[in-house]
């Protein structure tokens, strides 16, 4: 807690506080305790003495305990030599300063100087769901005082479904004109409510925005409460009554009220200019809501994580902010005040010329309906995905480096690169590959766009409608940018993509992407099940078969193909409470069947107890269930003392008398069958696969597809099981389907399995 | 004599969520009566084995636009009654329905498109026309149901109506909307144990109390996936029994809907003569969904015949007798 800061709002709260009290004596004194006071239009009394206290003031003489409530939370100024932690002063201050600012605003009601009259030339003309019968008001001479209750509904249901993202609250005037005009519309853009007051030296953004002309009210999402720092209130009474309203909270319940907007209101201050004791005091009210505060002055910071989910202060000095004009820097004002609060933009449509949409995922350009094509054989292409830190990366900024493909004859080609750059505070390097293979089925959907491929070995093909429809290669990146803030919007919060055509940099970014998939097929090699805490569930399939669930750990992936570990991982963190729910493996009870207790627990339960134990490396032992949708069926072979492995696309007769589709229905359905079991295809590689009876020495028969589809993988398994000719002695459907052809060949070949011990 | 028979009784731990549909003028509504559904403890009509507090209730449904896909014999029997929802609704309180479910159709971008202040004023007068509480739907198409729902929720403020449908695509909104103003909703996933209590979980995430929310598991028709649906629900039920507390909400079924789509419902021309009398099939194919899906645990049947109502009501008398 900075020492600065504690000092100036604890002396701004016991002023406040002491002038509320002036002012209330005054009052009372020239008006009457019985004198009633009323925020307009709202049944909250005032709401943030409701909210925080349960008290309901009606009339002036309520606001005495009132007050007092508000003396017990000050505390005195810390002296000159004295370092303590000051956060529970300094928030306690906060507090009392928002009691007593909505005493102030209440004293003003009773004597008609509220909402504030607008004394210099210039109007407001209030949107609002009431009619006033107020001539000043009518005649555009007054501020907006306090939201109405209709407006609270209205808006506080786009609040809480997500349409609105969130709130700030621009407090004081900004260094020009034009700044402040960039500011508010960088708000609007994005859909967030924009909440005026405060002054620097009698001027404020309220006169700024006026003098430019700039259309105030509920139909704009820009409120303009008042020229002082005390109007602020409105905005946190605003918040505080939403969770009266939204959160099913009761008055007096201080704690859980903040809370809920800690958890749910997107709100932040912006201080713009020299920041008083008062705006201090009234900045630790915020704080206490969660709400962080970016001042565009040099102040101190408050950095670490606490009552605000991020940043509590930022300094952003404006002059110091990067950026080639004043009106880059308001950019980037406003971007850091969102990445602090944490808002999350919505993105709704993609931009592009062409239409979009799944339904054009599967289509396929011919090479006569080409435009130009990236990759394949002519030419190189690659895409790359990366984590960068929070700071180094602009959200939305598309970048074309190098030529466009306008100068390419038509069905011609060339070279290119697309590197999208992440950031996010719940990103993951090990989200990286996730994140990355979806760029081929974001921009499949594109109409005339076909993709195929990942990594370097991307193929992109834009045909010549869609060059004619003016697609160009910057709507690679705004397909990128949209899709990823749609699909992954909780894991990512920027994304910035560069295109490169410029041989050097494409080249030189091609390396880069070359070192991290290295770096990634390393990473995935060396993770295994012993090296995490966490396998993952995959109930996506009980729709259909309702107690089957899938167990995925590093070194076995979901029998579907469609989901490995890192998969779940960050579907997790995307869908919180999905089908992919992290599973403790607690006690390890058999090492070598791989039978965990967490394991077991978790299934128990998810199977609706169907299923009471599972062994991750055994077709024998409690082998994991199925639902149907597995890539490969392995079954025993009793007499080959082996198993074999039949995959889907093989329609052929197996060794075990039945062809695929039959097999299906022995091995789905969420059963346990011993000596059955599906599973995906890239699990035969594992170090893992059936370890407990063998390993992958134990299979006698296996597709002819898996053998050639797979050929280089299978290559490495035989190296690693320490007999480089294994997969030629297993056999396949074309030299066996029954088990009077298989044992012979198994003979011929020495297969591994005839003597190794027995299965059963 | 009779022979003495051990009955073998079940002892579940859990409960089925009590839930009161609209309010009366006593709690800020304009409702003559309320519905209160929910609140067994074993499965359904087993009354020797533990204690079902409401029977079944059987709602109507209305539509606000004439309903031109409709069965003839859905036609024929409510006339033009079908061109005014309040009127509609007045004459399906008489024939004996517990609720009334009003669909929206006319807000459908693709149908009449009409606005959220027609959809307001369609559904004061039909809470004028009838004292029976209200479930309101919106015309199925995310964005529109929102808009539309939103301002029902607020001109119907205190009447606790029940709002949907709420699914995966827009439940914020329309949660957000019940919060605001009082009202349950109806949440509705596509026959899927898990997707409907995790739906369930991102409703109570959004704070509103477990005892305002119903839930939809998608109705199948007597052979269009009945058995699925049936399956569907007798699982829900049998969590919420056993203790798990995101199924234990009370279940209602869009019945008419489904039942009356069938073509051994709809349509009588070009079918074998064997199929017998067209009205007796398209009422059986009506009741015996419904009758079905009581027995899976369904507490409200959202029937479109009154004929079917009758007959329901019997059924469900005769089996909550003692």
């Amino acid at each position: 807690m900075s020492r600065y800061i504690a000092t100036r709002a604890i002396r701004g709260a016991n002023t406040v506080v002491a002038e509320a009290e002036a002012l209330l004596k005054a009052a009372i004194a020239d008006l009457g305790p019985d004198t009633p006071v009323a925020f307009t239009n709202t049944a909250y009394f005032l709401p943030v003495n409701l909210a925080f206290m349960g008290r309901q003031i009606a009339k002036l003489s309520d606001m005495v305990p009132a007050l007092e409530d508000a003396k017990r939370l000050l505390h005195p100024v810390p002296p000159e030599n004295m370092w303590v932690p000051y956060l529970g002063e300094t928030m306690d201050s906060g507090m009392a300063t928002l009691l007593a600012e909505e005493i102030i605003e209440g004293i003003r009601f009773a004597r008609g100087q509220e909402p504030q009259p607008i004394t210099w030339d210039g109007t407001y003309i209030p949107t609002a769901n009431f009619v006033t019968s107020d001539p000043m008001a009518k005649a555009g001479k007054r501020m907006n005082g306090p939201i109405d209750d209709i407006q609270l509904r209205a808006w506080g249901i786009q609040l809480v479904d997500g349409r609105m993202p969130g709130f700030a609250a621009l407090i004081g005037c900004a260094k020009s004109t034009e700044v402040a005009v960039q500011i508010v519309r960088e708000l609007q853009q994005r859909s967030i409510l924009v909440f005026l007051s405060g002054s620097v030296n009698g001027r404020s953004i309220i006169h700024q925005l006026m003098e430019a002309g700039v259309e105030m009210g509920y139909d704009t999402y820009i409120i303009p409460f008042g020229t002082d720092t005390m109007a602020t209130i409105y905005p946190l009474g605003f918040a505080a009554r939403s969770a009266l309203t939204f959160g099913g909270l009761k008055p007096g319940m201080p704690r859980e009220i903040l809370q809920y907007n800690r958890a749910r209101v997107f709100a932040f201050a912006i201080a713009l200019g020299e920041v008083d004791d008062l705006k201090y005091a009234t900045a630790a009210g915020a704080i206490n809501y969660g709400f962080p505060v970016v001042a565009d002055t040099v102040i101190p910071q408050i950095l670490p994580t606490g009552i605000t989910p991020y940043e509590h202060v930022i300094s952003m000095p404006f002059d110091d902010i990067e950026g080639k004009d004043d009106i880059e820097r308001a950019r980037k004002l406003v971007q850091r005040a969102i990445e602090v609060r944490g808002v999350k933009i919505k993105v709704t449509e993609v931009p592009i010329p062409v239409p979009y949409g799944s339904a054009f995922e599967g289509e396929r350009v011919r090479k006569s309906d080409m435009r130009v094509e990236f990759g394949g054989k002519s030419s190189r292409c690659f895409e790359y995905l990366r984590m960068a830190p929070f700071d180094s990366i602009e959200d939305g900024k598309i970048t074309v480096v190098g030529p466009d493909f306008d100068q390419i004859p038509p069905e011609g080609f060339m070279d290119m690169g697309i590197v999208v750059e992440v950031a996010g505070r719940k990103m993951q390097e090990d989200f990286e590959p996730v994140l990355e293979r979806q760029i081929h089925y974001f921009v499949n959907g594109a109409s005339g766009i076909q993709h195929i491929g990942q990594r370097d070995i991307t193929w992109i093909r834009i045909s010549k409608a869609a060059a004619d429809k003016g697609f160009k290669l910057e709507h690679f990146g705004k397909i990128l940018y949209a899709r990823f803030h749609a699909d992954f919007g909780a894991i990512v919060d920027k994304v910035q993509v560069t295109i490169y055509t410029d041989k050097a940099k494409m080249e030189e970014w091609l390396a880069k992407a070359r070192q991290a998939y290295t770096h990634r097929n390393e990473r995935l090699a060396g993770m295994t099940d012993d090296s995490v805490e966490e396998f993952f569930s995959c109930t996506l399939c009980q729709s259909f078969a309702p107690n089957h669930v899938c167990v995925i750990s590093p070194e076995r992936l979901g029998l579907c193909g469609a989901y490995n570990w890192l998969d779940c991982k960050a579907s997790n963190q995307i869908n919180p409470t999905g089908p992919n729910q992290p599973i403790k493996k607690g006690t390890c009870i058999d090492a070598n069947f791989g039978v965990f207790e967490g394991v077991n627990s978790f299934v128990q339960q998810a199977s609706h107890q169907a299923v009471q134990d599972v062994s991750m490396y055994s077709i024998m032992n409690n082998p994991m269930t199925a639902c149907g949708c597995f890539e490969c069926i392995a079954m025993v072979i009793p007499e080959a003392n082996g198993v074999m492995v039949v995959s889907r696309e093989d329609p052929s007769m197996t060794p075990a008398g039945m062809t695929f589709s039959t097999l299906a229905g022995v091995a789905g359905g969420g059963l346990q069958t011993a000596g059955v079991m599906g599973h995906g295809k890239y699990y035969l590689t594992s170090r893992k696969y059936l370890s407990s009876d063998g390993g992958f020495k134990r299979v006698v028969w296996m597709s002819s597809f898996l053998k050639e589809s797979m050929k280089e993988e299978f290559k490495a398994v035989a190296e690693r099981e320490g007999d480089p000719n294994l997969i030629e002695k297993i056999a396949d459907e074309r030299v066996a389907t029954s088990v009077e052809q298989l044992l012979p060949f198994l003979e011929e070949k020495a297969h591994p399995a005839l003597t190794m011990p027995p299965l059963f | 004599m009779t022979p003495a028979v051990q009955i073998p009784i079940e002892k579940w731990t859990g409960k089925v969520r009590e839930i009161t549909l609209g309010a009366t003028a006593a709690d800020g509504g304009t409702r003559a009566k309320t519905v209160t559904v929910g609140g067994e403890n074993t499965l359904p009509f087993l009354s020797f084995e533990g204690s079902i507090p409401h029977s079944p209730a059987v709602a109507l449904e209305i539509q606000d636009h004439y309903p031109n896909d409709w069965s003839p014999l859905l036609k024929e029997y409510w006339g033009d009654l079908l061109r005014d929802p309040a009127a509609w609704a007045r004459k399906a309180e008489e024939v004996g329905a517990d609720i009334i479910v009003l669909k929206l159709i006319s807000a459908h971008p693709e149908g009449d498109n009409t606005d959220a202040a027609h959809a307001a004023a369609t559904v004061k007068a039909v809470l004028g026309a009838t004292g029976l509480p209200l479930v309101v739907l919106g015309p199925g198409q995310a964005d529109k149901d929102n808009e539309v729902l939103v301002a029902v929720a607020e001109a119907a403020k205190g009447e606790r109506l029940a709002l949907g449908n709420c699914e995966d695509k827009n439940y914020r909104t329309v949660v957000a909307a019940a919060l605001a103003h009082g009202h349950l909703v109806v949440a509705k996933t596509p026959i899927d144990v898990n997707l409907a209590k995790q739906l369930n979980i991102l409703i109570t995430d959004m704070r509103l109390d477990l005892d305002r929310v119903l839930m939809d598991p998608t109705t199948g028709a007597l052979g269009y996936g009945l058995e699925y649906s049936y399956s569907v629900m007798e699982r829900l039920r049998i969590a919420a029994l056993t203790g798990d507390s995101m199924t234990q909400q009370p279940l209602i079924c869009t019945v008419g809907e489904e039942a009356w789509r069938a073509k051994e419902s709809k349509v009588n021309t070009g079918v074998p003569a064997a199929w017998g009398d067209w009205k007796k099939r398209g009422i059986h194919w009506e009741v015996l969904t419904a009758s079905t899906q009581l027995l899976a645990g369904a507490n409200i049947v959202v029937l479109r015949h009154p004929d079917s109502v009758a007959r329901i009501k019997q059924t469900i008398a005769s089996l909550m007798a003692e």
